[in-house]
């Protein structure tokens, strides 16, 4: 955890759970494990805020607790970590993506469950069938079965994943802590989300999720579907309390990661050797496992057949095809072997390696200009070289190839190796090589990104908070409009109140929209970069280990 | 039958005679000769005299002494670079022979004075006056513009000295290259857009976007935007360039010998490529430019609220 994450997980917290959640989360951060009282005592906020803190944490899977450490009888204590809360930047884009995916209902569910943290599938279903109910017309409303169909297909494409069930909370009780009386009054506590269970986490929903759905939807026959959201809170039974489901951002980020994987190729390639990737990556979905270096072994001949029919690919154009993707140098796709008409792989972690590498490239590109990027790239293809043969490379004159080069090395993108002929270091009797790394380079990026994203976010709060009376104004007006309006008022009337707002007002009104959506749309452009280079990094971290 | 007379007649007490016959030959083997054959030719030669023989000849600079496998070899000094010499003295010859052996690279002063163990100021002046004499020239070298190598005066200075066609009177032509640079990348461009129109098979489409460099430099020289003549090296290095640009790929293939544009059997194909991404997110924010990043806190005098850039960025 670096300074740069806790202060954008800090803001986060703030913008989505107010500051309160912003304290206790930063201070968790900040000091690592800690107890109840501890954290009262260090943060100076009384107990019942800290406790529903916490709560909050706790349900969205930001804060995780276990019995002490110092063995049975010692308090609960409370741990968060950066990650999760990172991923509340990405929030839009997994939103986003499971509307293209599964079109408005999709985008609902998921949204619903992001913005609770976890819900079980009856009262999802429900507030999502309200929500949809009330953008309809008058006289249409969405069934529930639809939305329930729904949410089975997001679980079987793994996009939801089930709450590690409570069993394993029973477990921790028998086996760890017999004597206490759990942990301190949590309301939440069964949901004590410990990182990933995955083998009954993926098996068992989909077996009885399709009966619960059923069962529920029996259950849910004569219901009023205006019902407002407190509809949830209905003690009828649906058949599936306690079973609590949540978002699977890894199953997310693999889609991304495909995403990108099939535009990088469709950009050095074409559109049809794209889509035969995408063939591939679609069938090997549910085979690979998440972290694999490679997909699984696809021979040409099921390539063909799940190609859909209407690319009009022929089976030699495909061979070929394939052959190219082989050749290529990004080497997106390799070959595994001969069987079958060939067999082939796509290269996952390479294909991450080269998008970071263009990543990586494409800033020092933009920020120090083309010829700087030449010789960033030159000392990625050469690893070492020497200040001349830089200059003899690049065909860059030596004045301004030491400048780019010194400046590269100030920022820390270029690397100065030193090799002494003798062992007093003499500058005249040693070399200084040149070098690029790629991951710590990344690494730093990274870390860039973060505070990048942060300033943004800090900038959007300046904005808003420049223009707060403006805002309410007009918040004000539009709410007396809506009720003159709702009251039946004269046209005259309402043009009179809406003239309350200056024509300057109006265009600052405006320019303020303007700023935060720019600003806004940054932030998520960012989010992607920093999401290349996170899932480059850890696709290193599997490869070492 | 003339040399057999020449022969018998040589009066061994006579050192002039002796080193007449060393030289003449020398002369017949122009490769140099061994001691060896000196005295087979000389059977009745006491070493001693020899010895003065091919001493007086090698101050007198009319002899070399050379060394290779077998041994020491004398051969007859070019008769040309004798009568330059003519009325220098042993210095002078010292320091014109240390720069003939440097060849096309040229020497610098500073090296000459290592080699010949003379003081910097004799060698300024004999370096001024072989200059005078036009038998030395100076030229100044690319690799350090106040650097002046010495080479003999009919030599071509070499690439590295020169810098090849790079360069004009010691200055990189960096607008040079970037217009070469540039119109390779067009002339690949233009060739992979045609693959691309051909609707051809996907292999044969990537096939004829390759060019060969030989192609790019016939391209080139058509174009005729060089006065200087370039090479099929200058071209690869430019096409390399564009490689490190990002822009080109590069494959070796195998060619039949002879075939137009291959060197060993080889022939090296270039095409033009996209890139894999758009710019990417993070340089598109202010921040991702900013050149007083690090500095910037909020708080701070730089911060992102007070931020300039980013006014400016959001009123574009």
């Amino acid at each position: 955890m670096t300074a740069q994450e806790v202060r954008l997980c800090g803001l986060l917290l703030r913008e989505h759970f107010g500051e309160v959640v912003e304290k206790v989360g930063t201070h968790l951060l900040r000091n690592g494990t800690q107890n109840l009282r501890t954290i009262i005592h260090e943060t100076g906020i009384p107990v019942d805020l800290v406790k529903k803190s916490l709560c909050v944490l706790v349900q969205h899977g930001a804060c995780v607790f276990s019995s002490g450490r110092k063995g049975p009888g010692s308090p609960t204590e409370y741990q968060t970590g950066c990650d999760r809360i990172l991923r509340i930047l990405r929030y839009p884009r997994y939103i986003y993506t499971s509307k293209t995916l599964y079109g408005d209902t999709g985008e609902l569910i998921i949204e619903e469950l992001l913005q609770r943290g976890h819900m079980t599938m009856s009262s999802t279903v429900k507030t999502v069938a309200d929500r949809l109910t009330q953008n309809m017309e008058e006289g249409h409303s969405m069934d529930y079965s639809e939305v329930s169909s729904t949410f089975s297909k997001l679980v079987e494409t793994h996009f939801l994943q089930r709450c590690p069930p409570l069993a394993q909370k029973t477990d921790v009780m028998t086996t760890a802590t017999p004597a206490t009386p759990g942990a301190p009054a949590d309301p939440v506590s069964t949901t004590l989300s410990t990182p990933e269970s995955f083998p009954d986490c993926y098996k068992v929903p989909h077996v009885t999720l399709i009966g619960r759905g059923k069962r529920q939807l029996s259950g849910d026959d004569g219901e009023d579907q205006k019902n407002a959201k407190k509809a949830r809170l209905d003690s009828d039974t649906h058949g599936d309390e306690g079973i609590y489901w949540q978002v699977n951002f890894e199953r997310f980020h693999l889609h991304f990661r495909d995403q990108a994987i099939i535009s990088a190729v469709a950009n050095k390639l074409d559109q049809t050797t794209s889509e035969i990737v995408r063939t591939m990556l679609r069938m090997s979905e549910v085979m690979t496992a998440p972290t694999a270096t490679c997909t699984k072994p696809l021979s040409a001949n099921e390539i063909f057949r799940s190609l859909p029919t209407s690319y009009n690919i022929s089976r030699p154009i495909l061979d070929q095809y394939l052959t190219l993707l082989v050749d290529d140098p990004m080497e997106f796709v390799g070959k595994a072997g001969e069987s079958g008409g060939g067999v082939y792989v796509v290269n996952l972690h390479r294909a991450l390696a080269n998008l970071a590498r263009a990543t990586l490239e494409s800033v020092v590109q933009e920020r120090f200009g083309s010829r700087s990027a030449r010789i960033f790239r030159l000392l990625l293809r050469k690893r070492h070289l020497e200040q001349k043969q830089v200059e003899d490379f690049a065909m860059i004159p030596a004045k301004e190839a030491k400048d780019m080069l010194y400046t590269l090395l100030s920022q820390n993108l270029v690397q100065l190796q030193e090799i002494p002929k003798t062992p007093d270091y003499a500058p005249s009797r040693t070399f200084y090589l040149y070098t690029v790394s790629q991951l710590p380079t990344a690494r730093m990026l990274l870390q860039n990104c973060y505070k990048t994203v942060a300033n943004l976010i800090e900038r959007r709060l300046f904005e808003t908070k420049d223009s707060k009376r403006l805002l309410e104004k007009s918040q004000r007006i539009e709410a007396i409009l809506a009720s003159l309006q709702a009251s039946g008022a004269e046209p005259e009337q309402l043009t009179e109140v809406e003239e309350m707002i200056t024509a300057p007002e109006k265009q600052q009104l405006e320019s303020l929209r303007v700023h935060i959506n720019k600003l806004d749309s940054a932030e998520n452009q960012v989010d992607e970069t920093i999401f290349l280079l996170e899932s480059y990094i850890s696709s290193t971290a599997t490869l070492t280990s | 039958m003339e040399e057999v007379k020449v022969k018998k007649e040589i009066d061994l007490s006579d050192p002039a005679e002796i080193e007449n016959r060393i030289k003449e030959l020398c002369q017949q083997f122009p490769h140099g000769i061994t001691d060896q054959v000196i005295q087979n030719d000389l059977p009745h030669l006491e070493p001693q005299q020899r010895a003065m023989a091919i001493n007086k000849l090698l101050s007198l600079g009319q002899l070399d002494l050379l060394r290779n496998s077998s041994g020491l070899l004398y051969r007859l000094k070019d008769s040309q670079s004798t009568s330059k010499m003519k009325g220098s003295d042993n210095q002078e010859k010292l320091v014109y022979q240390i720069i003939e052996d440097a060849g096309n690279k040229g020497i610098w002063s500073r090296d000459i004075r290592f080699k010949s163990n003379l003081p910097l100021t004799e060698i300024n002046k004999i370096l001024k006056n072989l200059e005078s004499k036009k038998l030395i020239k100076a030229v100044k070298s690319v690799a350090a513009s106040k650097k002046k190598v010495y080479m003999l005066y009919n030599l071509q200075p070499d690439r590295s000295v020169t810098g090849g066609a790079w360069y004009s009177d010691q200055d990189f032509e960096s607008e040079f290259v970037e217009v070469l640079n540039q119109q390779c990348f067009k002339f690949l461009q233009s060739k992979a857009e045609a693959a691309r129109d051909s609707k051809q098979s996907p292999m044969v489409q990537r096939n004829s976007s390759f060019a060969t460099s030989h192609e790019v430099w016939k391209y080139i020289c058509e174009l005729g935007i060089s006065k200087v003549d370039l090479s099929m090296d200058d071209i690869e290095t430019i096409l390399n360039t564009l490689i490190y640009d990002g822009k080109a790929e590069m494959t070796v293939i195998a060619a039949k010998e002879g075939t137009v544009g291959s060197v060993d059997g080889q022939m090296k194909l270039y095409r033009g490529v996209n890139p894999i991404i758009q710019p990417t997110g993070l340089v598109k924010t202010p921040c991702g430019l900013c050149p007083v990043f690090d500095d910037c806190h909020e708080g701070g005098e730089i911060s992102p609220s007070t931020c300039i850039y980013m006014t400016e960025w959001l009123e574009f």
